[in-house]
C-alpha cells in the first residue's frame, strides 16, 4: 500500500493512519472491459433485488457494484474513460460509520471490513449521504420477486426489505465459510482459497481479491507502483481497493 | 445413474474430481431417472449446510462455456465458470450468471399445451402421452419431404438426433438458425476463410499473443463468436511484456472500441477498402515488394470514400509495418454489406501480408470438434429466405421449432409470420412462451438448459477439440420433458422398421451412443475403459476435450491476385445509415431475465429499454434532445424509440441495439423497447448473409418524450430532469 504523506493530507491526513488491513482487492482498469459480469454475479450471490424501470430511472437500482465510465472530448476526438468498477472501498477510516445513530454501519475489528447490520438499520440514510464513493444503496420499497424466482436465493445472505441500507460486503459469507473450514482444519485461510463473486466471474481477470496482510498474496504481488492509485485517496479514508490505471 | 456403477463407485469418482480441484458430482438430481421426493427423505448426497456442485454447459448462447452450478437442497443458487473448461476457464459473462433467472422465471411454459387458435393464448393442458401421440401422428401421417425441423444453434445432441431421425424417415435435414450468427455474418466469415486460408472453417484469432490488432468492427468483447474466450485473449494481450495495442474500425464506438487505443470512425461498409489501403501503404513503408493484391488500390480514393484522412491511413500503415505480430480481425457488421465477401478477404489479406497464418498472435483454423467431420454452420439469411419460400408454397406441412425464436430473430421483411399461416401444423418445443410459440398449435416445453442433458460441440473459442457436456443440475421444476425424449418416444410410437433406426430408450442412451467413438481416444482430459465410466466422467468434468492443441495452421497465402473492394451500396432513402448491433447484455434471448434487464448497457448505461444513438451535433441541428421519442423510418418499416445522444457515433449513422422489442416472452420482456430487425430489408451479400448494415433511414419527430432509465445520471432521485408523467 502506498504510504500516506501526512503533509499532503493536512488536517484530514492527521486522522489517517497506515493500516495493513486483512482483505483487499486490486482492480486493473486496463483489463476491465465493462462487460458487467461482476454486476450480474454480485446480484446473484447476494440476493439483490431488481427494482424495475421506473425506480431504476430514479437512481434507485440496488447493485452493490457498478461500472462507471465518462466521456472526454467531442466527436471525432471523443474518448471513453477506462471502465471503472465502483463498489464499497471498505475504508479503514470509513466516513459512513461515525454518522450512524444506531451503529448499523460498524467496523469489524476482526476482518477490518465495513459492515452493515441490517436489523439495526433504521433507514436514516446518513451513511449514504456521507459516503464519498456513493456505493451505498437504499431499499425504497419491498421489491417484488414473483414465485418461483425466490428459489434462487442464497441461504447464506440475508434478504433485505424496505427501509434498509445495504452495500458490498466483500462477500462476507464466503470469507466466513473459508475461515470456518480453515479453523476446522487447524490452519490459516490461504490466499486464493476463495474469492468474491465479482472476481470469480470477471472474464478479463481484472478483479483480484485476497489477503492484504500476506506479502506473498496475489493482491500484494500484483502491485504496480507506477499505475496503482486509490479512489479519492486525498480524503484519507484509506480504502482497501487499489485501482490500476490504464496503460 | 446407470445400473452398472454402484453409488459407492460413483462417490469414489466424485472424490477424484475433488482431488483435481473441482468437487463435482455426476449423481444426485442429475441421475438418469429422477423423482421428486420430500426432503424428509434426504438424498444421501445432501448434507445439511453443504452445497452440491454440478458441471454443465451454459445455454445462454452457442459459445458453450462450461458452468459449475452450486445447488443446495435441490435448488440451483449460483452459476460459476468451470475452471477446467477450455472455453471459459472458470469465467462467465453476465448472461451466464443470469441463467438462473431463466430456470426460475415466473413465465415459463409449465405443461404441454394445445392452443385453440394460433396467437389466442387460449391454452388447454395436455398430458405427455397425448403430446407424444401428436408428434407421432405428425411424423407418420405426413409426407416425409413436408416435415421441417427448425432448430437453434444449441444443443448439438438434439441436432444430431434430429439429423438421424430425418435421415431415417427421408425428411429434409434440420435447418439451424440463430440471430447471433446473422449478426456475426458467419457464412461470409467462413467463405472468406475458405477463399483466403483454404478451408471452410471458422478462423481463430490469437488475440492473446498479438502485438498490434486491427479489428474491423469485430465486437469480440461483447457477443462475437465466443466472448468469454476472446475477453481472456484480450486480457492476456494487454498483460504481455510489451502491452498489446488495439485499433478498432467502426462507425459507432462499441464496448470493444471503448477499450481500443484508437477508434477510427470510418463510413459503414468501407472497412475492406480501408484494409487494402493500409496494406498497400504498409508494404510501401516497409519498402517491400508490393503484393499483387494491393496494386489496384487508390489510397486517395479510399480516404475520400471512407472518411479516414490519408494521414491517418499512413499513421496506421506505419503502426502495422512496425509491429511485431500484427493481427487483423473482420467483424460481423463489416461483412454485412453487399461487398462483405471482398471485405472479409481484404482484412484476411492483411494477415497474409504479415505472414501470421499459423503463427503466435496470428490466424489459425478452429479445431474440428469431436464426433463430427465438418463444421455445420447455421443457415444464412438467404437460406432462411428459401425456407420461408418453401413454407409459403405449401411444401411444408409440419413445422417443428426448437431453440430458436424466428418471429423475433428474423427480419419482418422475410415474412416468416405470414409463411407460418401456410403450414397446417406448427409444434413449438419452447421453454418460454416466445413469439413463435404463441403462433404455434402446440407447445411441448423442453426443460430449461440447467435441467437438461446434452452436449455442445465448440465451434470457436478453444484451442483443442472440445465437446462440452450438459447434465441436469436440479430436477425439472415443471411438467416439462426433454424434446429428444419426446421425439424418441414418438418415433417408437410410429413403430415399424423405422423405429429400429433409433433404438434408444431415452436421450441419455442416444448420447452414450454418440460418445462411444470417443472412448477409444485416450489423449484427452480423462480416460475410461467403457462407456458407463466414460459417461460418468463426462458429466462430472463437464465434457470431453483433447490434451493436444489442435489448431490448424493454414497454408500461407501469397496474395497473387489483385483485390478490390467496391464502394458500399445502401438501400432506401434517408439521411442516416442504420447500424443495428447486438445488445452486449441481453443479446438474442436475455430480455426475459429481470436481472439482465436491470444490468446497465456498458456504453450508454441504459436499463430496461431500447434507445437510438444519435450524434449530439446532429441532434442539436434537428432539435432533438435526449429522451425524445422519434420515429425511425426505413423502406421496410418504422419503429418509435427514445433518443440517446451518443457522443461517439458518426453523424451519418444511427444505431439501435437488438435484444428488446418482444411482443411475447414473459412479463419482463413483453412490450418493452423495439426490434431494429423490423427496419431491415432483404439485400444479401455473395455468401448469402444479410447486408443488414446498409439500410438508410430517416428520423421523424413525434413531439413526445419517454425517459430512459440510465445509471449514469442520478438526477432523477429528487425529480429534476424528469417529465411530467413522473
Amino acid at each position: 500500500m502506498k504510504p500516506i504523506d501526512l503533509n499532503e493530507m493536512g488536517a484530514i491526513g492527521a486522522i489517517a493512519q497506515e493500516a495493513e488491513g486483512k482483505w483487499g482487492m486490486v482492480i486493473d482498469q486496463d483489463l476491465c472491459t465493462g462487460c458487467q459480469a461482476c454486476v450480474a454475479a454480485c446480484s446473484m450471490e447476494n440476493n439483490i433485488a431488481f427494482v424495475g424501470e421506473e425506480d431504476a430511472s430514479y437512481g434507485r437500482s440496488l447493485q452493490w457494484i457498478r461500472i462507471e465510465r465518462f466521456w472526454e472530448g467531442e466527436y471525432p476526438e471523443v474518448k471513453m474513460t477506462p471502465f471503472q468498477p465502483m463498489l464499497c472501498q471498505h475504508c479503514h477510516n470509513a466516513p459512513c460509520e461515525p454518522v450512524c445513530p444506531v451503529f448499523a454501519a460498524v467496523h469489524s475489528p476482526a476482518e477490518d471490513l465495513n459492515l452493515q447490520v441490517y436489523n439495526r438499520c433504521v433507514g436514516t440514510r446518513y451513511c449514504a449521504n456521507n459516503c464519498p464513493y456513493q456505493v451505498r444503496v437504499f431499499n425504497w420499497r419491498d421489491y417484488e420477486r414473483p414465485e418461483p424466482l425466490n428459489n434462487q436465493f442464497n441461504p447464506d445472505v440475508t434478504v433485505r426489505r424496505r427501509g434498509i441500507m445495504e452495500k458490498c460486503t466483500f462477500c462476507l459469507q464466503r470469507i466466513h465459510r473459508a475461515e470456518d473450514l480453515a479453523k476446522a482444519e487447524g490452519r490459516e485461510v490461504r490466499d486464493g482459497e476463495f474469492t468474491t463473486a465479482c472476481a470469480q466471474a470477471c472474464p478479463a481477470d481484472a478483479i483480484i481479491f485476497g489477503r492484504l496482510d500476506d506479502p506473498e498474496s496475489r493482491v500484494n504481488q500484483l502491485s504496480k507502483p507506477d499505475r496503482g492509485y486509490q479512489m479519492l485517496e486525498e480524503l484519507g479514508t484509506v480504502p482497501r481497493i487499489t485501482y490500476f490505471k490504464e496503460g | 445413474m446407470s445400473k452398472k456403477i454402484s453409488r459407492r463407485d460413483f462417490l469414489k469418482l466424485a472424490g477424484m474430481g475433488a482431488a483435481t480441484g473441482a468437487a463435482l458430482t455426476g449423481c444426485g438430481p442429475a441421475s438418469r431417472y429422477v423423482v421428486r421426493e420430500p426432503y424428509t427423505q434426504m438424498p444421501e448426497y445432501t448434507f445439511n449446510g453443504q452445497s452440491t456442485y454440478f458441471a454443465t454447459t451454459c445455454r445462454e448462447c452457442p459459445a458453450g462455456c462450461g458452468l459449475v452450478v452450486r445447488t443446495y437442497q435441490g435448488r440451483a443458487l449460483k452459476t460459476e465458470g468451470n475452471p477446467a473448461h477450455p472455453v471459459n476457464q472458470g469465467k462467465t459473462c453476465a448472461r451466464g450468471q443470469a441463467t438462473l433467472h431463466g430456470l426460475y422465471n415466473p413465465d415459463r411454459v409449465t405443461d404441454p399445451v394445445s392452443q385453440s387458435t394460433r396467437g389466442s393464448r387460449d391454452f388447454s393442458d395436455m398430458d405427455w402421452d397425448a403430446a407424444v401421440q401428436v408428434v407421432a401422428d405428425a411424423l407418420s401421417n405426413t409426407e416425409p419431404a413436408a416435415i421441417a425441423f427448425l432448430l437453434g444453434p444449441a444443443p448439438d445432441h438434439l441436432f444430431d438426433l434430429v439429423s438421424d431421425l430425418t435421415g431415417a424417415i427421408g425428411a429434409p435435414a434440420p435447418v439451424r438458425y440463430g440471430a447471433l450468427s446473422m449478426f456475426e455474418a458467419r457464412a461470409t466469415l467462413i467463405q472468406a476463410t475458405e477463399s483466403m486460408l483454404g478451408e471452410s472453417r471458422l478462423p481463430v484469432f490469437d488475440l492473446a499473443n498479438a502485438g498490434v490488432t486491427f479489428s474491423f468492427g469485430a465486437n469480440f468483447l461483447e457477443t462475437w463468436l465466443s466472448p468469454v474466450a476472446y475477453t481472456r485473449g484480450y486480457s492476456r494481450m494487454r498483460k504481455q511484456e510489451k502491452r498489446g495495442y488495439l485499433v478498432q474500425f467502426e462507425p459507432r464506438m462499441s464496448q470493444t472500441a471503448a477499450k481500443a487505443d484508437e477508434w477510427i470512425p470510418l463510413k459503414s461498409g468501407t472497412e475492406g477498402m480501408v484494409a487494402l489501403a493500409i496494406g498497400r501503404l504498409s508494404a510501401e513503408v516497409r519498402g517491400a515488394a508490393l503484393p499483387r493484391a494491393f496494386v489496384d488500390v487508390d489510397v486517395a480514393g479510399v480516404a475520400e470514400e471512407s472518411g479516414v484522412p490519408v494521414e491517418t491511413l499512413l499513421h496506421l500503415a506505419e503502426l502495422l509495418a512496425g509491429a511485431e505480430r500484427p493481427l487483423a480481425i473482420p467483424g460481423g457488421a463489416a461483412l454485412s454489406h453487399i461487398n462483405g465477401m471482398a471485405t472479409g478477404e481484404a482484412v484476411l489479406a492483411l494477415n497474409a501480408m504479415a505472414g501470421n497464418f499459423g503463427q503466435p498472435g496470428g490466424v489459425f483454423l478452429s479445431p474440428v470438434p469431436p464426433n463430427v467431420d465438418e463444421y455445420h454452420h447455421p443457415a444464412s439469411l438467404q437460406e432462411m429466405g428459401a425456407f420461408v419460400e418453401q413454407m409459403k408454397a405449401g411444401d411444408i406441412q409440419v413445422l417443428l421449432v426448437h431453440g430458436v425464436n424466428p418471429l423475433f430473430e428474423l427480419p419482418n421483411a422475410l415474412g416468416f409470420e405470414d409463411a407460418m399461416k401456410s403450414v397446417p401444423l406448427v409444434i413449438s418445443f419452447a421453454t418460454f412462451p416466445d413469439e413463435t410459440a404463441l403462433q404455434s398449435d402446440y407447445i411441448f416445453p423442453d426443460h430449461h438448459g440447467l435441467e437438461s442433458w446434452g452436449y455442445q460441440r465448440i465451434a470457436a473459442g478453444t484451442d483443442r477439440s472440445t465437446l462440452s457436456g450438459a447434465q441436469p443440475v436440479v430436477v425439472p421444476f415443471y411438467n416439462t420433458r426433454a424434446t429428444a425424449d419426446v421425439l424418441l418416444a414418438a418415433f417408437a410410437e410410429v413403430g415399424g422398421e423405422l423405429a429400429a433406426a433409433l433404438p434408444f430408450a431415452d436421450e441419455v442412451a442416444f448420447m452414450q451412443d454418440k460418445l462411444l467413438p470417443l472412448v477409444e481416444n485416450k489423449d484427452a482430459n480423462f480416460n475410461a475403459a467403457e462407456i458407463n465410466t466414460f459417461f460418468a466422467y463426462f458429466q462430472q468434468l463437464g465434457g470431453w476435450w483433447g490434451n493436444q492443441i489442435a489448431f490448424t495452421a493454414p497454408a500461407q497465402n501469397t496474395l497473387n491476385n489483385a483485390m478490390t473492394v467496391a464502394a458500399p451500396e445502401f438501400e432506401g432513402e434517408g439521411e442516416f445509415v442504420l447500424l443495428p448491433f447486438v445488445s452486449p447484455v441481453l443479446a438474442e434471448s436475455g430480455a426475459n431475465k429481470p436481472w439482465l434487464q436491470e444490468v446497465p448497457d456498458p456504453t450508454t448505461t441504459v436499463m430496461w429499454n431500447s434507445w437510438v444513438e444519435i450524434n449530439p451535433d446532429v441532434g442539436h441541428e434537428l432539435g432533438i434532445e435526449n429522451d425524445d421519442v422519434v420515429r425511425i423510418v426505413s423502406e421496410a418499416g418504422a419503429v418509435e424509440v427514445s433518443v440517446y445522444l451518443y457522443p461517439a457515433i458518426r453523424p451519418d449513422t444511427i444505431a439501435i441495439p437488438f435484444g428488446q422489442g418482444h411482443t411475447a416472452y414473459g412479463r419482463y420482456a413483453e412490450g418493452r423497447g423495439v426490434n431494429p430487425l423490423d427496419l431491415l430489408g432483404l439485400k444479401f451479400n455473395e455468401a448469402g448473409d444479410l447486408a443488414y448494415a446498409s439500410m438508410r433511414v430517416r428520423i421523424e419527430k413525434t413531439g413526445r418524450k419517454r425517459e430512459l432509465a440510465r445509471l449514469e445520471s442520478k438526477i432523477g432521485v429528487y425529480g429534476e430532469g424528469l417529465g411530467e408523467e413522473h
